[in-house]
């Protein structure tokens, strides 16, 4: 089956910059993906490329099998929702109005359900909505769309944790009822964590890490106690990092910890935290080395 | 097509910011004419409003939300600008009904001339239709090319459009090419006016195709 | 900070966990045999997880042969899976509890008959050994 999204060597240069190098990429139909990384790592860039909003220097971007610039057949089928959308000087109902006969699945009474999920207004001007509004509104319209091709690009700025979680739920819920491909950038991770059937990581511009969400939890474990307990139980096991205060000692250690490990943890009065995904993540960014011996365990 | 007729759908979300404000300083103008039992030019507001129009229609935010919803560029110039002519068409139509019925009141019974411009807008209605159909869509389109060249560029950009355009006009004059307005046929400058819209429109063309919003 | 999960965690792989809660309901009578078991959807619903990883745990189950399939009408408890199940985990008992348990006694200087008693004391004051 062609995938939903396939990047091959895509770069994007700027006159100060290289946002993008060398980008390879395949996105499978029907799933979540989570897009991570840190602020300025290129997550966007990638975004609006694969919407036709922003042109590649070089290399091959398809959606749904064709490039997507200036590309009607693929760009009707796609939704970008953006932290930072522009819309013309007209009102929350007038935004929605134009997106039912743009987009050949738009669902109205999903975006009245939204709207009153959000506590948003039809009858409000946009210019006047805060940025938790206008962010609402994007979800809106990114998820009554129906898109086959969903893509959020840190959609939820100045939404509070409630509000994110209602986004969160509504996500998983129309994807249930609606299953797309679904491409979601957020540095929010943990929140999201459980959402993503696969993840991205990208960092200054490359793509340190692609792999299945479930491959990695529990793969990188925190080990704590006795120092000559913790030193015991990690021999033989690559470690990421090693602390020591007096007689305690803190070993971040990789590998599946089985259950047979964790009662003789338990026996040895150590302490077993996993990484979570975030965490996980933030060793990625920045620490390809780290992040490969990642990948080879978790490649299966 | 389609997406073209969507792009027209989508600039009338409003109807009536797009549609009646090109109307609107004319408007006031013409109360101000009759109010003062005045002749003057205030028909010039309503083409000064067309190229308005169609700066802010290319140039503001209706294309970034646009192209979020799935245009492509040169669909959504496309459509902005058959939306822009076929105003033109329509508005050039009532532009010579209303100089139809100025004529037969006798300048609306107080002998005022509005709905006139000498030479070129004075004609048979048809002349009069055809002359602000064109006159119309070729300030609409004229004005879609500043828009996006705003865009691409910002303040400077424009700045080098206008000056650009400044030395063509000074060359044209250097070389001897300009005769006065009133020794060429309004049917002749009119067909010199569509002429320019076309370059107006190759030339926006052009320039939106890449456009990043 | 991480999404609240109906309980599970972050310590390994989220089918997993699924597969993990279900079997344990099948062997505790929970989920009876040729009852049917929730759906892709409405597992994702209630542990707020992305479907394909409430399918996986499903898998995993059907794919031991703990859950039949019935085109067109859902996932149903296979006979005989508690049985399987219960049996599994007999087997792991020692492994899992006894010797953790003789290794913590030792350690704290408690010898196998005091053990013993132990363990009786607290089954009296349970009212005797659950099943």
């Amino acid at each position: 089956m062609t995938p939903a999204i396939s990047v091959t060597g895509l770069t994007r240069r700027y006159p100060d910059q290289v946002a993008l190098d060398d980008v390879h990429l395949t996105i499978g139909t029907e799933t979540i993906t989570g897009l991570l990384g840190r602020n300025g790592a290129g997550k966007t860039t990638l975004l609006r490329i694969l919407s036709g909003q922003e042109f590649p220097s070089s290399g091959s971007v398809r959606v749904l099998g064709s490039p997507p610039a200036e590309n009607e057949n693929v760009l009707r089928r796609l939704v970008l929702v953006r932290e930072d959308q522009a819309y013309p000087d007209f009102k929350v109902s007038h935004a929605l109005r134009a997106a039912s006969f743009c987009y050949p699945n738009w669902d109205a009474d999903l975006a009245s359900s939204l709207l009153k999920d959000f506590g948003l207004r039809a009858g409000k001007a946009i210019k006047s909505l805060s940025r938790g509004q206008r962010s609402a509104l994007g979800i809106t319209i990114g998820l009554a769309a129906r898109a086959e091709v969903t893509l959020f690009d840190e959609p939820y700025a100045g939404l509070d944790a409630v509000a994110r979680q209602i986004f969160y739920d509504r996500l998983l819920a129309e994807y249930a009822d609606f299953p797309r491909t679904v491409l979601l950038s957020t540095h929010l991770i943990d929140e999201a964590a459980a959402l993503f059937e696969n993840v991205v990581v990208i960092d200054r511009g490359r793509v340190v890490l692609d792999t299945a969400a479930d491959g990695l939890r529990g793969m990188v474990t925190t080990v704590s106690g006795p120092v000559l307990a913790v030193d015991s139980f990690t021999e033989g096991r690559p470690v990421w990092e090693r602390r020591g205060l007096g007689s305690q000692a803190s070993v971040v250690m990789v590998g599946q910890v089985s259950g047979e490990d964790r009662e003789r943890a338990r026996s040895l009065g150590l302490d077993l935290t996993p990484l979570s995904l975030q965490q996980l993540v933030v060793r990625a960014s920045g620490w390809a080395a780290g992040a490969g011996s990642l990948t080879e365990r978790t490649s299966a | 097509m389609n997406t073209m007729i969507k792009v027209a759908r989508y600039h009338l979300v409003t109807p009536v910011m797009f549609l009646g404000l090109p109307w609107a300083p004319l408007a006031g103008a013409f109360a101000f004419a009759l109010a003062r039992d005045t002749s003057h030019g205030g028909l010039v507001f309503i083409f000064f409003m067309f190229f308005v129009t169609g700066m802010q229609r290319i140039g503001g935010r209706w294309l970034p939300f646009g192209l979020a919803l799935g245009a492509t560029r040169r669909s959504f110039y496309a459509g902005t600008a058959l939306l822009g002519v076929s105003m033109s068409l329509v508005y050039g139509l009532v532009i010579a009904g209303l100089q139809a019925i100025e004529r037969a009141t006798g300048g609306w019974g107080l002998s005022i001339t509005f709905f006139r411009v000498p030479h070129l807008l004075n004609g048979p209605w048809y002349a009069t239709w055809l002359t602000s159909f064109v006159g119309l869509s070729a300030l609409f389109v004229y004005g879609m090319w500043y828009g996006i060249v705003n865009r691409r560029w910002g303040m400077l950009g424009l700045l080098a459009f206008v000056a650009v355009q400044a030395l063509v006009v000074l060359a044209y004059f250097w070389a001897g090419l300009d005769r006065p307005l009133t020794s060429v046929s309004a049917l002749d400058l009119t067909g010199v006016i569509a002429a320019l819209a076309v370059v107006f429109l190759a030339g926006g063309h052009a320039t939106i195709r890449r456009v990043t919003v | 900070m991480v999404r609240e999960m109906a309980g599970l965690d972050e310590g390994g792989p989220l089918f997993a966990q699924v597969a993990e809660r279900l079997a344990g309901e099948i062997a505790d009578g929970g989920l009876a045999e040729g009852a049917r078991v929730p759906s892709t959807n409405e597992l994702a619903a209630f542990y707020r997880i992305n479907p394909a990883t409430a399918a996986k745990g499903i898998n995993v189950l059907a794919d031991e042969g703990l859950l039949d399939k019935r085109r067109g009408i859902g996932m149903f408890v296979a006979a005989g899976a508690r049985a399987t199940l219960l049996a599994r985990r007999r087997a792991e008992f020692t492994g899992r509890y006894v010797e953790p348990l003789l290794t913590e006694a030792t350690r704290l200087g408690i010898d196998a008959d005091e053990l013993i008693g132990l363990i009786k004391e607290c089954s009296n004051e349970r009212g005797g050994v659950a099943v």
